[in-house]
């Protein structure tokens, strides 16, 4: 519990009637990494916007690093030291790979609109740091030869990795990671787990993901969360959770239904 | 001042509209339909201080500026949190009421008569000043964090926001930013016309300047300033055909947009084209080396 990095406390969120997420107490440890699963339409991601700052939730409470921030906004939550990637990609198309990454530290690079306008050499000095900065972080992904193309010439598995980059150049303490594995291939997906275990050391990162490849799951996690309809299922160990009666009820619906 | 001379002032005038316009709908992609009502305010200022105090052009402009700037910011804040339709209604809107104001208020902006008798304190060296400045400016804030983030809330504002962009406050940055552009452009018409009334302010020179914007190229500062002024050429050049001009104007329009539906220079600006010229030479002459 005190060496919790995030805790929510009865975290619910309704849309109209829909009870999108109930009651969700959960405490992810410093340090660790782990998934959520749970069937489609179980709240995960609607947890996830909650947890960043997206959605406000109708109730309780969410708490990261020892602070409150139930009612803070995306980009705030964002400069507590929180990143995350997107289910359905959301890279920015106009500009190049290495701005997008940039564009993390662009939100905080100390340098007003006059240093701007005028080009003044304190903007020229951030600025040429950050891409530095930018560039270590595509170069920790393997995306450093295609710095100056658009994320749109890049094969699925690579517009993931530059996500992630992106997430990571804001240098985060926890790392929200929406189904990293989706649409990537068996191979794709080795070198994902690798990549992940590998900066998870390097950044001292706490992970936080939502998959459905069991192979990603039971590979990395330490800790797995099943949501349900919104509420929180059961959890525990990848093993504790995969042989559960009632994980595999929600996934696989009643034996006495057929 | 000779008529040659007036014409290349109107077409600087026009690029410093144009450009402001092109960092609103851009790189920041705000439609703003009542843009015109800035460069009406950028006028007045300088008609009301130059003929009643007397103001000298360098305050008078500074001054023209800042009102610009500050009457964008207290039209921003409402506003900046709506989606984009509904930036471009309620701007539309504004630019509407300003009009409606300045001809009501006779008594201070002379109504529908307008102000007349404005000093003619500008020349083209100090147009063509001007138009570099503003040009030197924009390209940097392109080249900043501000451009970047605005492009980045343009393309994806969830996104953006989650990166730690304050969304809000960098659409207000460039809502401001443009704001003071076009009111300078304002001060330059007041200076340029020695004439200024309300009618010419309306939402039609909006809409003009976000079509130039559109056909030079979203992305481009270049595509930009190069149609601002083919555009204001053209308006010259088909003078003598009179009602027929519009037509041929959208025509030409169509056929760019229909060729290059990204806009003339697409997303590309002077310095990249420049660069892919020299790599294409600079490879052939390697392949002949070669041989």
């Amino acid at each position: 519990m005190s060496n919790a990095i995030l805790s929510c406390r009865d975290v619910s969120i309704n849309f109209g009637g829909v009870k999108a997420v109930q009651n969700v107490t959960l405490d992810i440890e410093r340090g660790s990494i782990t998934s959520i699963i749970g069937p489609n339409g179980a709240g995960k991601t609607t947890f996830f916007n909650i947890v960043s700052g997206v959605y406000k939730p109708t109730s309780g409470q969410v708490i990261f690093d020892g602070k409150d921030i139930t009612n803070l906004k995306q980009h705030e939550v964002s400069r507590l030291g929180m990143a995350r990637t997107f289910q359905n990609i959301r890279l920015f198309g106009q500009l190049d790979n290495v701005r997008n990454v940039q564009s993390a530290l662009d939100a905080r690079a100390d340098y007003n609109i006059f240093d701007a306008i005028l080009g003044l050499p304190k903007k020229k000095k951030v600025d040429s740091e950050n891409l530095k900065t930018a560039m270590e972080c595509l170069a920790l992904v393997g995306l450093e030869e295609f710095a100056h193309d658009r994320p749109g010439s890049l094969p699925y598995g690579m517009q993931r990795k530059l996500e992630l980059a992106r997430a990571l150049a804001s240098r985060p303490s926890l790392l929200l990671l929406d189904e990293p594995a989706a649409g990537l291939n068996p191979v794709e997906v080795e070198e994902f787990i690798e990549l992940l275990r590998r900066v998870k050391e390097e950044r001292e990162l706490t992970i936080l993901l939502i998959e459905h490849r069991l192979k990603v799951v039971t590979t990395l996690s330490h800790q797995v969360f099943v949501l349900n309809f919104g509420e929180l299922l059961t959890q525990g160990t990848p093993e504790e959770v995969q042989s559960n009666p009632r994980v595999i009820e929600a996934y696989m619906g009643e034996d006495e239904e057929e | 001042m000779s008529y040659t001379a007036a014409v290349i002032l109107n077409i600087l005038i026009t690029m410093v509209a144009v450009i402001s316009m092109f960092v609103l709908m851009g790189l920041t992609g705000i439609f703003s339909m009542g843009q015109a009502a800035f460069m009406c305010i950028g006028a007045y200022v300088v008609g009301i201080l130059s003929t009643r105090f007397d103001v000298p052009f360098l305050p008078a402009v500074i001054l023209a500026v800042l009102g610009g700037m500050l009457s964008a910011f207290l039209v921003g804040i409402p506003i900046m949190k709506l989606r984009v339709d509904y930036v471009a209604m309620i701007t539309l809107a504004f630019g509407e009421a300003i009009v409606a104001v300045l001809n009501t208020f006779s008594n201070i902006t002379g109504g529908a008569m307008g102000i007349n008798r404005i000093p003619r304190d500008i020349n083209l060296t100090i147009g063509i000043i001007i138009v570099a400045f503003v040009i030197y400016i924009v390209l940097h804030f392109k080249n900043s964090k501000f451009g970047r983030q605005c492009i980045a809330v343009k393309n994806d504002p969830i996104s953006a926001a989650s990166m730690g962009i304050n969304v809000t406050r960098i659409k207000m940055t460039a809502f401001v930013f443009a704001g003071g552009l076009t009111a300078l452009s304002g001060a330059m018409v007041a200076y340029a016309t020695s004439y200024i009334d309300p009618n010419s302010f309306g939402s039609t020179k909006s809409i003009e300047w976000i079509s130039i914007v559109f056909v030079g190229g979203v992305n481009s500062l270049s595509g930009s300033v190069v149609m601002a002024c083919l555009f204001s050429m053209m308006t010259e050049m088909l003078r003598a055909t009179s009602a027929l001009r519009t037509m041929i104007q959208c025509i030409i329009i169509l056929f760019i947009i229909n060729f290059t539906p990204n806009g003339l220079f697409g997303e590309y600006e002077f310095r990249d084209i420049y660069l892919w010229l020299r790599n294409r030479f600079a490879k052939s002459g390697r392949k002949e080396e070669k041989k």
